[in-house]
């Protein structure tokens, strides 16, 4: 007769510790999420009672929250284009070895090491209409008034120039990530390649780009997840207005200023939904290991 | 030799990580303190948190107070926004953040309503106190006070004299009228291109903007059952929004405040002399920005100016800050000793720099205390002194039946749909019309 075996345990009471951490700080809010926003958790407005779809009912009647998802479909789309595109052109600039790289790096890491907010305070100083330093090149230069109101007016402008402030800031994280993807790639690839007569163009087509995948998919996940839940950049540069609020400025208004948890419960899940969602999406279709 | 092999059955291991779990989860998830637990009578020996959106006073006059009573004070300093969200999640989580902090103005009735404080009456003695601080009014709903002011800001127009002398303009106006006439005639005269300072961000500042214009116009916002006040186009809140945008439009105000807020307004735009008066400006700033040459070019220009109004000079209306205490405090009492002290007129007096360079307190602007201000006009310390305590007597509250419970929600409405005015996107109708029908939902209970 075989005898059981008989289960060690201390591996499971190592990692209990973290595990539990884990669950406590992540999971158990998730869910607690999750199902609060089927409830009416209202300050204002107690008690805390089941009510269903009322909540997503609500923020889909709410043109504020509508307007504010549309700005953010646009930070999506702009912001995760233009800092994978910067970032694998940067990644690839920096993937040879030249005086000064090491520098150059730590530069290019300084907006992605600085607090949104920061950001946000240094750039209202650059476009701000009155004293703003954009305005003032532009005078100097004579190539226009220097008082061009940049922010606020025009909503498609303002939140362009939102959506660049934050590529400035999240573009460096891309590069890092897609230059560690580029740094696995053997040499003698390119080398092979251009013995088969490939140029630099094809090179990078034919060899960089589809073992750098698993790298841009990652940069990419962290833009969505970025763009997604911009704040700190909208909130400074052009406050509460509608021209250029976010979804996750709506949740902070709903839930801080308004008190009512529970839509802001809702909003925070949709949220999250479509970042998982559009997560999913991108590991499925650019992801793939490479085997070297 | 033998090893020791840690022997642990799988019904003891379960046992064991099912209970450091518990432990964990309710570290992470707990640390609440019940709801107003009361907390504990103690006062000599206490440490308490005090956090304001400030830097401390004088380490001097805390250590004064700390000989005196036996309190320490731990003070923390925390952005205004950011103290507000941790005044909302901390009382909604029934946990402790601090022992005495901020109350403003504009959730005065939202705090008394949600019971986040404990009604200072019960520690202080308010009703003694109501003749020397015209602005208790502002924290008092339905009887009870839910914090003392210790600041008495309250809304006033500056001018910047020079500028308007450079004008020609040797009577400074009284009527809201002779006040546009006159901003007019520094546009033509070219002292300002744009002179008057409206701050059009769609922040808090072109809320209290746009109250303080409605009272020059002759009117309130709400009615005592929080209807609005200002729906047809006769109406003060209808006239003073068109006035507003209307001046907007006409380039009286720089197109780039389309973005700027009330604080940047001051210091980027009056203080630099880039405009000639700001209509609703905040009492103090004469002393405490534009006469500081170290942030101002027109140290000595600009006075405050009692508010035109429709037929004369007009009411100011105030927004002062409070200071009180959450329900999870750990020391009440203590906290309520603090409170007495730090708002006294006494402790205002050194604030203000009466009793010494070194008792003064740079973050502070203006007593909440009539007798302070007074004596302090007295010395000359301070700069329009003699008016702002004329001007303090006369302010009244924004709300005089107190904030309403959801002045939040209304205020988001003021400001976005006025800024969308300012910007074109909506006609002022349409803005007014925006901001009636939020008001009436939210009244209304919907």
């Amino acid at each position: 007769m075989q005898r059981r075996r008989r289960l060690d345990p201390l591996p499971y009471l190592l990692v209990a510790p973290v595990a539990i951490f884990i669950v406590g700080l992540a999971l158990v809010p998730a869910v607690f999420t999750i199902v609060q926003s089927f409830y009416t958790v209202d300050e204002l407005d107690p008690p805390t009672r089941l009510s269903g779809f009322h909540n997503f009912i609500q923020l889909w009647h709410n043109s504020s929250v509508l307007t504010s998802a549309a700005n953010t479909g646009f930070y999506v789309l702009v912001g995760v284009a233009l800092s994978t595109v910067l970032g694998i052109g940067m990644a690839v600039t920096l993937q040879r070895s030249f005086r000064g790289r090491s520098v150059v790096i730590a530069i290019l890491i300084l907006p992605w090491a600085l607090p949104g907010v920061v950001e946000g305070i240094l750039w209202t100083g650059i476009f701000d209409p009155n004293v703003g330093l954009l305005n003032n090149l532009v005078a100097t230069l004579h190539l226009g008034s220097g008082n061009a109101v940049l922010l606020g007016h025009n909503r498609l402008l303002t939140i362009t120039l939102i959506e660049l402030v934050q590529v400035w800031q999240i573009t460096p994280l891309s590069a890092l990530l897609i230059l560690a993807a580029l740094q696995l790639i053997p040499g003698e690839l390119y080398e092979a390649a251009e013995i088969d007569g490939a140029g630099p163009w094809r090179s990078f087509a034919s060899v960089t780009l589809p073992l750098a995948r698993a790298g841009i998919a990652v940069a990419v996940v962290q833009a969505v997840i970025a763009t997604l839940n911009v704040f700190d950049q909208p909130y400074v540069l052009n406050g509460a207005a509608l021209t250029g609020s976010s979804v996750t400025e709506q949740t902070y208004f709903i839930s801080f200023q308004n008190l009512n948890f529970g839509q802001g419960y809702a909003l925070s899940l949709l949220i999250t939904v479509v970042t998982l969602v559009i997560s999913l999406g991108v590991v499925r279709f650019i992801y793939k290991k490479v085997e070297l | 030799m033998t090893t020791r092999r840690l022997s642990t059955t799988p019904t003891r291991t379960a046992v064991i990580a099912a209970l450091s779990g518990a432990a964990l989860l309710l570290a992470a998830c707990g640390g609440g303190s019940g709801s107003g637990s009361g907390g504990s009578s103690k006062t000599r020996g206490a440490s308490i948190t005090v956090a304001l959106a400030s830097d401390p006073p004088p380490a001097s006059t805390l250590a004064a107070f700390t000989k005196q009573t036996g309190i320490k004070v731990k003070w923390v300093n925390i952005d205004w926004d950011s103290l507000q969200t941790k005044i909302s999640a901390a009382a909604t989580a029934k946990t402790y953040f601090a022992d005495a902090t901020d109350v403003d103005w504009s959730r005065v009735g939202q705090l008394q309503k949600l019971g986040w404080f404990y009604p200072m009456e019960d520690y202080v003695n308010t009703a003694s106190l109501k003749s020397d601080m015209p602005q208790l009014a502002s924290f008092t709903v339905n009887g009870h006070v839910v914090g003392i002011p210790y600041d008495a800001s309250y809304m006033v127009t500056t001018v910047n004299k020079k500028m308007f002398g450079q004008a020609g303009i040797k009577t400074m106006p009284t009527t809201i009228n002779q006040y546009t006439s006159d901003l007019k005639q520094l546009q033509a005269k070219g002292i300002a291109k744009h002179p008057l300072n409206i701050p059009f961000a769609a922040a808090e500042g072109l809320s209290t903007y746009w109250y303080e214009t409605t009272n020059a116009f002759g009117g309130g916002v709400l009615d005592s059952n929080d209807k609005p006040l200002f729906s047809t186009p006769g109406s003060p809140g209808y006239k003073a929004a068109q006035w507003m945008v209307s001046a907007m439009r006409s380039g009286l105000v720089p197109p780039g405040n389309i973005n700027v807020t009330d604080s940047q307004g001051e210091s980027t735009l009056m203080a630099k002399g880039l405009v000639a008066s700001t209509f609703s400006d905040y009492s103090g700033l004469v002393g405490a920005l534009y006469n500081d040459k170290s942030q101002s070019t027109v140290a000595g220009d600009v006075v405050y100016l009692p508010t035109p109004g429709v037929n004369g000079t007009a009411a100011n209306l105030s927004n002062p800050d409070g200071i009180g205490i959450p329900k999870q405090a750990k020391y009440p009492k203590a906290a309520a000793e603090f409170i007495k002290w730090f708002t006294s007129a006494n402790t205002q007096e050194q604030f203000s720099g009466l009793q010494g360079a070194g008792k003064a307190w740079s973050a502070f602007t203006l007593a909440s205390h009539l007798s302070a201000v007074q004596k302090l006009a007295t010395s000359g310390g301070l700069a329009g002194g003699q008016q702002l305590a004329q001007l303090l007597k006369t302010s009244k509250p924004v709300f005089p039946h107190g904030a309403p419970i959801w002045y939040p929600k209304f205020s988001n409405a003021v400001y976005t749909n006025l800024h969308a005015a300012a910007t074109g996107s909506l006609s002022v109708d349409q803005a007014i019309k925006a901001i009636s029908n939020a008001a009436k939902s939210l009244s209304s209970g919907s």
